[in-house]
Formats: C-alpha cells, structure tokens, sequence
C-alpha cells in the first residue's frame, strides 16, 4: 500500500527459544542490578564483557571478525531478554546495534579485521557522533570539522548529548571533510575517533535525573590517519543514514517503561480492581503488537533490506507507548506499592522527555513516515 | 499470507472494487437490498468458504475467512457475508450440513421449553432481516442449544447500527424438531464470541487501511493557501500519526491470518488494539477531510461509521483487554514476560 508499512507476520523460528534460555539463564546468575529496562539506564563494563564472552555481542557478525554467523532473529531474541531483564547494557549496545554494523557494511578490510573482533570480545565500546551544540533533528548543519593533512586529518570542534563518551573507547563520529555547498549532504565523513586522542576533551552532562549519562566533546586539532576514516570520504551522510534502521526499529524502542508494567502487575495481581485490569490488558495488547512489529522489521534486516521508514514508523509508536505507561500507571497504582515499584515508576517518569528526542525526535519521524505516505 | 490467501484477496477485491459503489452503499443503506452481488459473491464460492466441502462447504480454513473480511472491509461491503461465514464456521464445526445463506446468528433471550417450543427474543441481530436461516442459540433445561430456524417464519423488528446496517430484533415463536436442536459446548459458545470477535478485528483493519488512503489522497488534492494541505506539517503530522495506528491494527489482524488454529488471546490483543485504532484514526480522518467528510455523500462515512459499530461489536476494546488482562493476572506464576514471549 504505502511506502514503508511493510510489516508482513514474521515468527522467531522455534530453535531460538534455545538461545531464549540460554540468555535467561545467563541474566538470572548474573543478576545483582535494580532492574531497568531504559536501554540507557545502566553502563557496566564487566557485565558487557562476560555478556561478550557467551557470544552474544556482534552475533550476526561474520567468524573471520570475531562475530557468531547468527541471525537478525536471534540476535533480536537475545537483545529483548537484555532489556526485559533490566540489565546494564549500555557500554557495548551501541557498538553492538549500530557501529559495528556500520565498519562491517563500509569499512575497509584492515577496519573490519582491527575493530570488530575487539567489539565482539566486549573490549571496547562506541558512541554516537551526530549531535553538536547548533544541531540537532537537522543533522546536515553540523559544523564540526577536518581537514586533510599529512598521513590523516585534523579534527576540530565539539559534540554534545554523546551518551557514555565518558566509558567508552570509540566514537564515530560524523565531520565535515569539505566546506558546505549547494549540495547540503555532500561532503561529509565519518571518522573513527579513539576518545583517548590527545586533543580531545570530554565534559560530563547532567541529565535531569541527576546522572551523568551524556556529555559534551571537544576537539582540538586532533589527528585522525586515514585508516580511521569510515568509508570514502565525502560519504558519510549516506553512511549515517544507513544506521538509522538499526538505530530506531529494535526493542529498546517500545521497553524503556518494561520494568514499570512489571511492578504494576505484581501490585495488582492479588486483588485488581476492574479499571486496573483492564489498563493491564491494554498496555499488554499493545506491547504484543509492538513486538511482533518489531520482529517484522528484524526479518526484513535480515532478507537484507533496509527498512528505515518502517523503522522510523515504530519507533514513533513504541516512544509514545513507552511515554504513556507511566503516566496511565501512576493513576491506576495501589494506595500502598512496593520500594521497587515507586521507584521503577519515578524512573520512568524522570526519563520518559529522553523516549520522543533520542535517536530522532517524535517530530523527525513523523516527517519521514509522511514523506513514506508521498505527502512530501 | 500464503499465495492461495494473496489470490483470495485479489479476486475478492476486484469484485468489491468494481461493485461496492458509494452509490450501492447509499442505496443499501436506504433499504435495497443487493441481491445480485450477494448472487456473484455466491458464485465465487464466497459465502460458504471454510466451510467443509462434505457438508456444503466451499472448503479452506477460518485464516482464509478473514482474508476475505478484511476486503469486504475495506470496501465497506453492505451484505451479511461475515455473519453468514460465521455460521458456516459454526455449522462446520458442529458436524451439521450447511442450511441456506445468507445465515445469522441469533442471539439473546431464547429458550426451549419442554415442548419443544422456541420462545423469545434477541435484540440487535446484524442483517436480521436480510437472513435466509437464522441460527438461534437458545436455553434448554441446563444446556445451550442452537436451532437452524427459517428466517421467513420470524417476526422481525427493523433497527439499524451506526452504519445504517440492518440491526434487527427478531422476534420467535415455533415448535423446533429435535433433530434442529444442535448442543452447543462451552467451548463452543465462546469460539462463537471469539471468531466473531476476529473477523470484526479484520474488517476494521480493512477499513482502516482504506481510510488511510483515501485520507492520503485527499490531502493532496485539497488545496488551501495556495498548496495542497498535504504540504502543511500539521497535516502530515496527524496522518503519520494515523499510518502508524493502521500499521499496528494491519499486524494485529494478520496474526490472526497466518494462525491456525485461532487464539482467544490474539483475537484479545487484535480486538483490543484495533478498536482502539479505529476510534483514533476516525478522528484523524474527518479532521483531514474537512466539512466534506462530514457529509452523507461522501464515502469517508461509510468506513467511519463501520469503524464505530465494529469497534463495539463482539466486545469493545474495554471489554477484551478486561479479558486480557484477567487471563494473563490470574497466572501468577509465569512472569509476564514469559507470558508475552510465550504468544510469539
Ligand atoms: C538521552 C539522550 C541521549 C542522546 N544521545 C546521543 C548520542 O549518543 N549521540 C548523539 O549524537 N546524539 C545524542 N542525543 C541527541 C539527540 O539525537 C537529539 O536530541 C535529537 O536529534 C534532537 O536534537 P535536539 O535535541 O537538538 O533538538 P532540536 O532539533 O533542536 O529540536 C527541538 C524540537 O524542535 C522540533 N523540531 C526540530 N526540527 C523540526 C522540524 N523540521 N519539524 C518539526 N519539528 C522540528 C524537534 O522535534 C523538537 O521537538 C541524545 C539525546 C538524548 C535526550
């Protein structure tokens, strides 16, 4: 019908309900975490490294870089149970989901055979460069910038919101590499930058919730050689772009709230009340749905497609599920709740504004799923 | 879908597509009866599809049902198809050869008494008086019976939905042989509810996809401010908010087309969320298409007034996720995220 709708019944094959329990049994001994569903709530390097050693980050990944030859399913499979399970994943997610994904599609032989093994092995750990201080939803304006010098490139400017730049090793980050034309994405490069170079600073962030998840980087002629760069140079918004499937259509897009509607439902279990039922039965439908969607966007990856409008379509379904929990919850909950529940429900709350801006704002999506409909 | 579902639902579109007119819609609505599609839908082997083919059946299975309701929903089809398809399920299932279409149920206040005789009256039967048989559930002593009664011996009070389709009570007084008094099993009254429950999901979803489109298509015809509304954010912003509600209904509705044997708990979550769609979507559409939308005229209405008598039929959204939600509270021993991953 419309471009980017495409969300055709898709079944986890029966086999993984093998890795299902690997997974949960893998979580229930190393359980020592206050569960949180929120992909961003919880960073610990040594969870993510023994994580890594069951062979479960860069699953998909070819052998020959460290990776598992798995399935886009599986790989879903495990993902969901990190989240389900609140566990603390986001020192390797992001290098899992998407930069990884990235070096393998554009980077060179010698990238692929020096980076990825690492990230498989849960060594080292990425961020995201897009964001800086005047750019936001309209990527194409970044300023940060480098020039070509000898063996390389020196890189100036500064990048903000970076989550975890503080714990990780890499950032990829997205730079002008010739100066603004008419052609408003050409000219762009993505850069591997070992947050350690000399020259580069990072200063903490406090989000509102009174935790240092996210920063703000600087640059200061800082030197990139050319095996550093990401692809062909003048590339990168083509590259950027092609994250974005990966980037917006998996679990951590409709599980943020989980924990939530978990502590909700053992409040109530003894002795709900009509109305109580009937919200639980409500966010469970739709949460049902959401993840069959999302499962449908896993087999498209992996058929080899690149569903970014699909993706971008529930993204925005799965942000506003996860900003409309709470608030129908904290209406519905028992006079007297559990310590765990008060506070996964004021999490929740404190963090809900991050749900609709991260990885695309609510607004930026509905563009896109406008432009699928041919309305733009 | 398999490619046997995907032709069903191209044949039966281009029939509905070359038949159900706005103009045939009016004229439904205002009484005539459209006899000869009902005849070529006939034809087609339509109306008795699922059905077993040893007992008048026109053969497939329930998931190719609901392919085809999901077309007649989309086209708004003005004729007793899913409640014939209903009956034949039913029928099939019971074991008991296939009485003459078009087929309703008829349930509400009946009973049998000890002389055999079928007593009562049921309220806001759809397509009551357009039924050739009527299939009566009724109360005999501790038991649920169900009775093939000839639609011309009823007494019929005409009442219409909100869509303007037949919504009738009929009314019954006759001695039933007891070989048309057919038990019914527990199991058997709710796999009524449920089906029912599941071809509304899937005309909904019809529906709503059709009324997406055409509120796509008016958008970039309309013209105001020098431009198509189509150019206006706000506008776009309100129809991506209405795809996303027809995706997720589009998903909920062809699990149950791809799952054999049906679920109560999908057909739950696809009543459940779809009603909810509907009414969200409806809203977005009429507020895209203006004052002319607002029109008996124009065909929007059609599918929006489906959409709001749908979304109450065989339980509203309250009462499903009620039912949800029970089901999932009282199995305090499985984690809901077990549960969850346990329906696929
Ligand atoms: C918790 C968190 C973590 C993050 N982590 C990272 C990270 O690791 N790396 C990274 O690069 N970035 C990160 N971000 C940044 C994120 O990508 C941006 O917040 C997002 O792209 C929006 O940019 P902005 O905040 O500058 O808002 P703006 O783009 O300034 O937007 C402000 C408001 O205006 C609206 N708006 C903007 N343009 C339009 C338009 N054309 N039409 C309609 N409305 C519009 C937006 O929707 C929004 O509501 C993170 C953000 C958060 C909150």
């Amino acid at each position: 019908m419309f471009q980017g709708m495409n969300f055709a019944p898709a079944q986890l094959p029966p086999e993984l309900a093998r890795v299902r329990e690997e997974v949960r049994d893998f979580l229930n001994q190393e359980k020592d975490w206050v569960p949180n569903s929120d992909f961003n709530a919880g960073a610990c390097p040594d969870f993510s490294k023994r994580f890594a050693a069951k062979g479960w980050i860069g699953m998909t990944w070819p052998k020959a870089y460290g990776g598992g030859e798995r399935s886009f399913l599986e790989r879903y499979v495990v993902t969901e149970e990190l989240l389900a399970a609140g566990a603390p994943v986001g020192c390797h997610w992001i290098a899992d989901r998407q930069s990884g994904p990235l070096l393998l599609r554009f980077g060179t032989e010698a990238q692929k055979a020096q980076f990825l093994p690492e990230i498989a092995a849960g060594n080292h750990f990425y961020s995201i460069g897009m964001s800086e201080p005047d750019t936001g939803s309209d990527l194409a304006s970044i300023r940060t910038s480098a020039v070509a010098v000898e063996g390389g490139w020196k890189l100036n400017g500064s990048k903000i919101w970076t989550s975890n730049a503080h714990l990780n090793h890499y950032l990829v980050a997205l730079v002008r590499t010739s100066p603004p034309s008419e052609q408003r994405h050409a000219g762009m490069s993505q850069f591997i930058v070992p947050l350690q170079a000399e020259g580069v600073t990072i200063r903490g962030i406090e989000n509102l919730a009174g935790e240092q998840d996210f920063n703000q980087i600087f640059f200061d002629d800082v030197f990139i050689p050319d095996d550093h760069v990401v692809g062909e140079p003048g590339n990168g918004w083509a590259q950027v772009m092609s994250e974005l499937a990966y980037e917006r259509s998996g679990p951590e897009r409709f599980l943020s709230a989980f924990r939530v509607l978990v502590e909700f439902g053992k409040s109530i279990a003894p002795n709900p009340t009509e109305a109580q039922t009937r919200l639980y039965g409500q966010m469970v439908a739709h949460l049902v749905v959401l993840r069959r969607m999302s499962i449908s966007i896993a087999s498209l990856l992996e058929a080899g497609e690149m569903p970014d409008n699909e993706a971008a379509l529930i993204k925005d379904l799965g942000n506003n599920y996860e900003r409309w929990v709470p608030e129908m919850i904290r209406l519905q909950q028992p006079d007297e709740v559990s310590e765990g529940f008060a506070q996964a429900l004021n999490d929740c709350v404190l963090h809900a504004p991050s749900f609709t801006l991260r990885g695309g704002t609510r607004e930026i999506l509905r563009g896109m799923i406008a432009r699928g409909l041919g309305l733009r | 879908m398999n490619e046997q579902q995907q032709l069903m639902a191209s044949v039966t579109r281009r029939i509905l597509s070359d038949h159900c007119s706005t103009e045939l819609l009016d004229q439904a609505e205002q009484g005539q009866y459209p006899e000869a599609l009902w005849t070529l839908l006939e034809e087609q082997g339509l109306t008795t599809l699922g059905g077993f083919e040893a007992l008048g059946g026109g053969g497939g299975d329930f998931c190719d049902v609901l392919v085809v309701l999901r077309e007649a929903g989309r086209y708004a089809l003005p004729l007793p198809l899913a409640e014939t398809l209903l009956g034949v399920s039913v029928l099939s299932a019971l074991g008991v050869a296939l009485s003459d279409g078009p087929l309703v149920m008829a349930s509400g206040q009946f009973s049998l008494d000890a002389d055999q005789r079928l007593v009562g009256r049921g309220a806001r039967i759809r397509f009551g008086r357009d039924a050739k048989t009527l299939l009566v559930v009724a109360e005999r002593d501790d038991q649920t019976v169900l009775c093939p009664v000839l639609a011309s011996q009823v007494e019929i009070e005409p009442g219409v939905n909100l869509a303007g389709e037949p919504s009738d009570a009929v009314v019954i007084d006759q001695k039933i042989e007891t070989s048309n008094q057919i038990v019914l099993s527990g199991e058997g009254l709710q796999a009524i509810e449920m089906r029912g429950a599941a071809m509304r999901s899937v005309m909904m979803a019809g529906a709503l996809e059709e009324a997406l489109s055409l509120t796509v298509g008016y958008a970039l015809e309309r013209s105001q401010f020098g431009k198509p509304i189509a150019k206006f954010q706000a506008v776009q912003q309100q129809l991506a908010v209405f795809a996303t509600q027809v995706a997720a209904s589009t998903r909920a509705a062809e699990t149950l087309m791809v799952t054999q044997p049906l679920n109560l708990m999908d057909v739950a979550i696809a009543k459940a969320r779809i009603g909810e769609a509907a009414g969200l979507s409806a809203e977005i559409a009429h507020q895209v298409h203006g004052a002319i939308g607002y029109t008996k005229d124009h065909r929007l209405n059609h599918l929006t007034r489906r959409l709001w008598s749908w979304r109450d039929e065989f339980g509203h959204e309250g009462y499903w996720q009620e039912h949800l939600g029970r089901e999932l509270l009282a199995d305090t021993k499985t984690e809901l995220w077990q549960q969850i991953t346990a329906m696929g």
